[in-house]
C-alpha cells in the first residue's frame, strides 16, 4: 500500500478544493520506517561525526568552567555592582525562551489540529528538552554556592529551620521551569515510546534490542493501549499548552514583580511569550534545515511545514516588534522620569548597539518572509532564523543588563562587562545544546513515525476515495 | 467472563495457545474484520497497529478510557497540596512579613497552585496510562512470532484471544481466514526460560547491600559520638582566612587584618565636629596655652583620616609591624623606613589627594603644615613609646627617660593623660608626642601609655562640666553603661571592688593593678574635673584600656555623670534627698535596719545553740 506525489510537487501551494499533501514522494507506511530508521541505524556520516567531536568539546568547556566557577566562585563572571544579573541570567531567559517552542509545537499545534506538526514535532520537542538542560543549567550555577541549590526546594530542613518564601516570583521560577522539565520530559517520552518499539522491532543486535526494548516497555502497538496512548497524548498536550504559557509568563515575573525601571512593566508576560515562540521556531528552523537534507528527509520535512514555521516567525516578530514599540508609548504615556529614561537610554545609551541589533534581527529581518520566494527557500530562512537566534539573545540582554546598569541612582550606574568565562560558558552552552542533539539524532526516532503513518494512513484514505 | 469459567486451552507441541493471530495489510480490510469479528460476539478480540487507526474502538467495541478521570483526580490532589503546602509554610509555620501583606496571601499562592496542579495531573495521566495498560511488560506471547515484529513497522493484526467464551482455536482460524487475515497461526506460549538468570539476581543483591553501605554509614555517625571535628564536604566560608582586628595578615600588603579607614569618608556615627565633647578639653582656653596642640587636635577632628591614616601608621601599625618584623619577612622594607624617612614624606604626597575635597576649609590649610613637621616627631614618640609601654607592664625601668618617670608615672598614671605638661616645658618635639595622644581615641593608639616626661602638674583646661544636661534620663543611661562595662573592675557601689578584681585577689594575681576606688577624695569633681574622667574613660588610665572604642561619646558622658551620682551618694544627708522622696527612704532605711537586727539576733541565737 503507497501512496505516489510526485517528488517535486510544491506542497506549499494551495489548490483550492484539495489538501496539500505532507508526505511527498513514493511512500508507504514500510518506507517512513526506513527512511527514519535508517538514520539511526546507518554509521554516521563524516559530518556528524565532525560535528559532534566540535559540540563535545565545546560541551566539555562548558563543564570545565563551571567547575572553575565552583572553586573560584562567582567573581568568574561579569557580575559586578550594579548588574548582578549578567549573563548567566540572559542565558538562561534565552534558553527557556527557545525551549517553549517545541511544546508549543506539540501541544497547541495538536489540540488545533494542525497536521502538519506531526513530522516536526519530535525534534522540537528534543530542542525543547536540550534547550531547558541548558537553561536550568545556568540559575542552578548562579546561586552561586551551587551545592546548596536543594535549599530551593520546600523540604523540612534540619539546617535552616524555615521555609521558602512563596510570594517571591524567583521561587515561582523554580517550580514553573522545573514542572516544565518534566512534563516536557513526559511528554517527549511518551511520544516516542511506540517508535521506541520500531526500533527496537528492528533491531539485530542483542544490546540494541534489549536496550531499546526496556525503553518502549514492553510496548507492542494494541488497540486498546493505541486508545489510552491518544488519550494521554491529548490530556498531556492540554496541560502543557497551558503550562508553556505559565512558564515563560513566570520568567517574566522575575523581572516585572521588582521594581526596576524598564523591568516593572505589565506587559512583560505577553511580550516573553511571544518572544519565545519567536525565537523557539527560529532555532526549530535553524536545525531542521541543515538537518533534513543531511538526513535526506525531505519528503517527510517538506518545503511546506518550513513555509508554516516561517508564517509563524513573522506573526510572533511583529508581535515582538509591537511589544517593543509598547513599551516606548507606555514609558512616554506614563510619564515617569525613570522609566522614560530607561527607554531612551536602551536606545540612545552605552548599549545602543545592542538595542539595535535586538531591533534589526527581530523586527526588520523577520519581514523578508512576507515574499512566498523567502519563505519557500531553506537557505533564506536559515540566515534569518540565525539572525532571530542572535536578536532573542539580545533582546534578554538588553532587557537585564540595561535596566540594571542605570536605575534610579546615578551614582550606582556602571557598564557591564563580560569576562572570558561568561563566553565561554554561552559557547559551552551551545556545546551542550548540539551535543545532546546529535546524540538524539543518532539514537531516538527523530520523527514521529506512528504520527507520520497516521497522517499518511489518511491521505490514503482520502486518495482513495477520490478514485472513487 | 474468563475469570469465573476458565479458558478453554487447546495444547500444541507441549506450549499453551494463547489465541490465533491475523495480518492484515491496510487499515480498511482489517477495520472491516474487525467489525466482522465484534459482530460474531467476540469481546477479546485485539488489533495490532503501527499507529493508531481511527474508528477503530468502534469497530472492536472498546470502552473509553477512565483515563481522564484519573488525570483530574491526580490535578486536584496537586492544587490541594499545593495550598495546603503553601499556606502552612508561609500563612503558619514560618511568617514572613513582607510589607504588610497577609501571610496568606492566596493571589500570590497561583502560580506555584498552578504549577503543581499541572505536575501532578500529568505525573496522573503518564503513569495512569501505562498502569491501566500493563506495561511495562516483561514478557508478551504475541512476540513469540518473528513476523509480529511488522506490527511497529507496516503490518496490522488481528488477535482472538483464547480467552475469550467464544474461542475455539479451529473456528477462529477460519473465521480469520474467512475475513482475508493472511498467515493465520496460533499465539503460544514463549518457551524462553521464565526464571529470571541467577547472575541477575545475584548481582542485583550485591548492587543493593553495597548501596546500603553509605546509608548505614551515615545512619551510625548519627548515633555514635565523634572528637573529631565535622566532616566539611562543602568548606564554604567555615575555614576563611577571617582575622581578627590588629591581627597580622598576608593577604594584605601592608600585613594589616583590619582596613584603614576609606580616605575622604566618615564612618557611620563618627561625623561629629564638637571638639570639647570630644575630648573633654575646653578647646579655646587650650588654644591660648598651647595654639598648636588645640590646632592639632581640630584638625584631627575635622580631618579625621588623614591623621587617622598617619597615626594609624605611627602608633597603630607600630606595635603590630613591630611583632610583623620576625614572623612576616616582607614587611621589614616598609617597617624600618616608614618609620623613618617615608614618614615624613607619606603624608606629604598622600595629603594633596586627600585633602582635595576638604580643600575649602581655611582650616585644612593650617593642619597640612602641621601635619608635616608632625610625623617627625610623633615618630619619635613613637620610637620611645614601645619600649615605655612595655616598662610599665614589666615594671623595668629600662630605656633613658623613664627611670626617673617610672616613680612618677606610679603616681602621675592616676592622672592619666598629664603628658599635657610638655607643651610649656619642652620644646616642639617634645610636645608634639604628647598632642598625638588625647585624640588617640582609637584604642589601636596605647597613648595614654605614654611618658610625661615632666612636672605632674596638669594645666590642661579640662571641662569643668558636664556637657550633657544631666537628668533621670541621662542617669539612667550612665548607670546603665557604668554596670555594664565599669562595675566589672570598679564594682557596682564603685569602691573598686568589682568581680574581675575579687578573682584576681582570689588568685592572687601579680600583675594586677587594683581598679581605683572612685570614692577617693582626688577622683573628685574639684580634684578631677568632669573632661578629665571623660578623658580617662575614653583613653585609659595604668591598667585600664581607653573605651572610646565601645562607647559612644555621650554614654561616656552619661558615665560621668552617674560617677558623680556615686560619689555624690557616698557623702549625702537626707537633705539632698527631695521632699517627697524622703518618707519612702526612711521607710526602707527602717526596713534595712529591721531586717539587719533580724539577721543579728539570729546569728547570734545560732551562736549562742552551737555553744550549748
Amino acid at each position: 500500500m503507497s501512496l505516489a506525489v510526485p517528488n517535486g510537487l510544491d506542497n506549499s501551494v494551495e489548490r483550492p478544493g484539495t489538501r496539500a499533501p505532507l508526505v511527498l514522494g513514493e511512500s508507504s507506511y514500510h518506507s517512513i520506517t526506513e527512511a527514519v530508521c535508517k538514520i539511526a541505524e546507518n554509521p554516521p556520516s563524516k559530518l556528524w561525526v565532525i560535528s559532534f567531536l566540535v559540540a563535545v568539546h565545546l560541551a566539555t568547556m562548558l563543564g570545565l568552567c563551571i567547575a572553575y566557577l565552583f572553586y573560584t566562585g562567582v567573581g568568574v563572571w561579569g557580575n559586578r555592582n550594579p548588574v548582578f544579573w549578567g549573563w548567566p541570567i540572559v542565558n538562561f531567559v534565552f534558553w527557556v525562551g527557545i525551549g517553549h517552542a517545541g511544546t508549543l509545537i506539540s501541544a497547541i499545534l495538536y489540540l488545533f489540529r494542525q497536521e502538519w506538526r506531526t513530522s516536526i514535532n519530535r525534534t522540537a520537542e528534543a530542542m525543547t528538552i536540550f534547550a531547558v538542560v541548558c537553561a536550568g543549567t545556568f540559575p542552578g550555577i548562579h546561586v552561586g554556592r551551587a551545592w546548596l541549590a536543594f535549599w530551593l526546594a520546600p523540604y523540612p530542613s534540619l539546617n535552616l529551620w524555615m521555609w521558602p518564601q512563596f510570594r517571591s516570583p524567583l521561587l515561582w521560577d523554580v517550580f514553573a521551569v522545573s514542572t516544565y522539565a518534566t512534563v516536557s520530559l513526559l511528554f517527549w517520552y511518551m511520544g516516542m515510546v511506540p517508535d521506541l518499539a520500531t526500533f527496537r522491532d528492528r533491531s539485530k543486535h542483542p544490546v540494541r534490542r534489549a536496550v531499546y526494548g526496556v525503553l518502549s516497555l514492553g510496548w507492542s502497538g494494541s488497540s486498546r493501549h493505541w486508545m489510552r496512548y491518544e488519550k494521554a497524548y491529548a490530556l498531556l498536550a492540554a496541560f502543557a499548552a497551558p503550562l508553556v504559557l505559565s512558564v515563560h509568563t513566570i520568567v517574566s515575573f522575575d523581572f516585572a514583580v521588582s521594581q526596576v525601571p524598564g523591568w516593572h512593566t505589565t506587559i512583560f508576560p505577553p511580550y516573553f511569550v511571544a518572544g519565545a515562540i519567536f525565537s523557539g521556531f527560529a532555532m526549530v528552523i535553524t536545525l531542521m534545515v541543515p538537518a533534513r537534507s543531511i538526513f535526506n528527509i525531505e519528503k517527510l520535512i517538506t518545503i511546506r511545514h518550513l513555509e508554516n514555521m516561517c508564517k509563524i516567525i513573522l506573526t510572533t516578530g511583529m508581535i515582538v516588534g509591537l511589544a517593543y514599540g509598547t513599551e516606548f508609548f507606555i514609558a512616554w504615556y506614563g510619564q515617569v522620569t525613570e522609566e522614560k529614561f530607561a527607554f531612551i537610554n536602551r536606545a540612545m545609551g552605552p548599549y545602543w548597539w545592542a538595542y539595535w541589533t535586538m531591533i534589526t534581527c527581530n523586527v526588520i529581518s523577520p519581514n523578508i518572509f512576507w515574499w512566498k520566494k523567502a519563505r519557500t527557500t531553506p537557505w533564506i530562512m536559515f540566515v534569518v532564523s540565525i539572525f532571530v537566534n542572535i536578536g532573542m539573545w539580545f533582546e534578554r540582554f538588553v532587557i537585564t543588563v540595561t535596566s540594571l546598569s542605570r536605575d534610579y541612582l546615578p551614582s550606582a550606574w556602571a557598564y557591564f562587562e563580560p569576562t572570558w568565562v561568561d563566553w565561554a560558558m554561552l559557547i559551552g552552552s551551545f556545546g551542550l545544546f548540539f551535543t545532546l542533539f546529535l546524540l538524539f539524532c543518532r539514537l531516538m526516532p527523530i520523527i514521529n513515525m506512528a504520527e507520520t503513518k497516521a497522517t499518511l494512513a489518511k491521505e490514503l484514505h482520502m486518495a482513495h476515495k477520490d478514485a472513487h | 467472563m474468563s475469570e469465573t469459567k476458565p479458558a478453554p486451552k487447546t495444547v500444541a507441541d507441549g506450549n499453551t495457545v494463547h489465541g490465533v493471530v491475523a495480518e492484515f495489510s491496510d487499515v480498511d480490510s482489517l477495520l472491516a474484520a474487525c467489525e466482522r469479528v465484534r459482530d460474531a460476539g467476540y469481546t477479546k478480540a485485539d488489533a495490532f497497529t503501527p499507529f493508531p487507526v481511527h474508528g477503530i474502538d468502534k469497530a472492536l467495541g472498546i470502552k473509553p478510557t477512565v483515563l481522564p478521570w484519573i488525570a483530574l483526580t491526580a490535578g486536584a490532589i496537586g492544587t490541594c497540596t499545593a495550598l495546603t503546602m503553601q499556606i502552612w509554610m508561609n500563612g503558619i509555620d514560618y511568617q514572613y512579613i513582607i510589607s504588610g501583606k497577609p501571610y496568606i496571601s492566596l493571589p500570590a499562592f497561583i502560580p506555584v497552585s498552578f504549577e503543581l496542579t499541572i505536575l501532578f495531573a500529568s505525573f496522573g495521566t503518564f503513569f495512569g496510562m501505562w498502569a491501566l495498560n500493563g506495561l511495562p511488560r516483561f514478557s508478551n506471547p504475541m512476540f513469540t512470532s518473528p513476523r509480529f515484529d511488522r506490527a511497529t513497522d507496516d503490518t496490522f493484526f488481528l488477535f482472538l484471544d483464547a480467552k475469550d467464551k467464544r474461542f475455539d482455536e479451529a473456528g477462529a482460524k477460519v473465521l480469520l481466514g474467512d475475513l482475508g487475515g493472511e498467515f493465520v497461526e496460533p499465539v503460544v506460549e514463549d518457551d524462553s526460560p521464565k526464571k529470571i538468570p541467577s547472575f541477575l539476581l545475584i548481582g542485583l543483591a550485591l548492587v543493593i547491600a553495597f548501596s546500603m553501605i553509605p546509608a548505614l554509614l551515615v545512619a551510625r555517625m548519627r548515633v555514635t559520638k565523634s572528637s573529631s571535628p565535622r566532616f566539611h564536604v562543602f568548606p564554604d566560608m567555615d575555614f576563611s582566612p577571617a582575622k581578627d582586628a590588629q591581627q597580622i595578615s598576608t593577604l594584605f600588603a601592608d600585613g594589616r587584618a583590619m582596613r584603614p579607614d576609606v580616605p575622604g569618608t566618615v564612618n557611620r556615627g563618627e561625623l561629629d565636629w564638637d571638639v570639647d565633647f570630644q575630648t573633654g578639653i575646653d578647646m579655646e582656653k587650650l588654644a591660648q596655652i598651647d595654639a598648636p596642640r588645640a590646632r592639632q587636635l581640630v584638625a584631627m577632628m575635622q580631618s579625621d583620616t588623614e591623621i587617622g591614616e598617619g597615626d594609624g601608621e605611627v602608633a597603630g601599625e607600630e606595635s603590630p609591624a613591630e611583632e610583623a618584623v620576625e614572623e612576616v619577612t616582607e614587611e621589614p622594607q616598609t617597617e624600618e623606613p616608614a618609620a623613618e624617612e617615608p614618614m615624613a614624606d607619606e603624608p606629604a604626597t598622600e595629603e594633596p589627594a586627600a585633602d582635595e575635597p576638604a580643600a575649602e576649609e581655611p582650616a585644612a590649610d593650617e593642619p597640612e603644615a602641621e601635619m608635616q613637621e608632625e610625623p617627625e616627631s610623633v615618630k619619635e614618640e613613637s620610637a620611645s613609646e614601645e619600649p615605655t609601654a612595655e616598662e610599665t607592664a614589666t615594671e623595668e625601668p629600662a630605656s633613658e627617660e623613664p627611670a626617673a618617670e617610672a616613680p612618677a608615672e606610679e603616681m602621675a598614671a592616676e592622672e592619666a593623660p598629664a603628658e599635657e605638661t610638655p607643651a610649656e616645658t619642652a620644646p616642639e618635639e617634645a610636645a608634639t608626642p604628647a598632642e598625638a595622644e588625647p585624640p588617640t581615641e582609637k584604642p589601636a593608639a596605647p597613648a595614654s601609655l605614654a611618658p610625661a616626661s615632666g612636672p605632674t602638674v596638669d594645666t590642661t583646661p579640662w571641662l569643668t562640666e558636664n556637657p550633657l544636661t544631666v537628668d533621670a534620663e541621662v542617669l539612667a543611661r550612665g548607670q546603665q553603661q557604668f554596670n555594664i562595662y565599669c562595675s566589672v573592675c570598679h564594682g557596682m557601689n564603685g569602691r573598686g571592688n568589682g568581680l574581675v578584681n575579687q578573682r584576681a585577689q582570689q588568685i592572687l594575681a601579680t600583675t594586677w593593678t587594683p581598679p581605683s576606688s572612685l570614692h577617693d577624695q582626688t577622683l573628685y569633681q574639684d580634684a578631677y574635673p568632669d573632661g578629665k574622667l571623660f578623658s580617662t574613660i575614653s583613653n585609659g588610665v595604668r591598667k585600664m584600656p581607653g573605651y572610646a572604642a565601645q562607647i559612644r561619646a555621650k554614654d561616656r558622658w552619661a558615665i560621668v555623670s552617674y560617677v558623680r551620682a556615686l560619689q555624690a551618694s557616698q557623702n549625702a544627708t537626707l537633705d539632698d534627698v527631695p521632699a517627697s522622696q524622703r518618707k519612702a527612704l526612711q521607710a526602707k532605711q527602717a526596713e534595712v535596719q529591721a531586717e539587719l537586727e533580724k539577721a543579728a539576733a539570729k546569728a547570734a541565737a545560732d551562736a549562742q545553740q552551737s555553744a550549748t
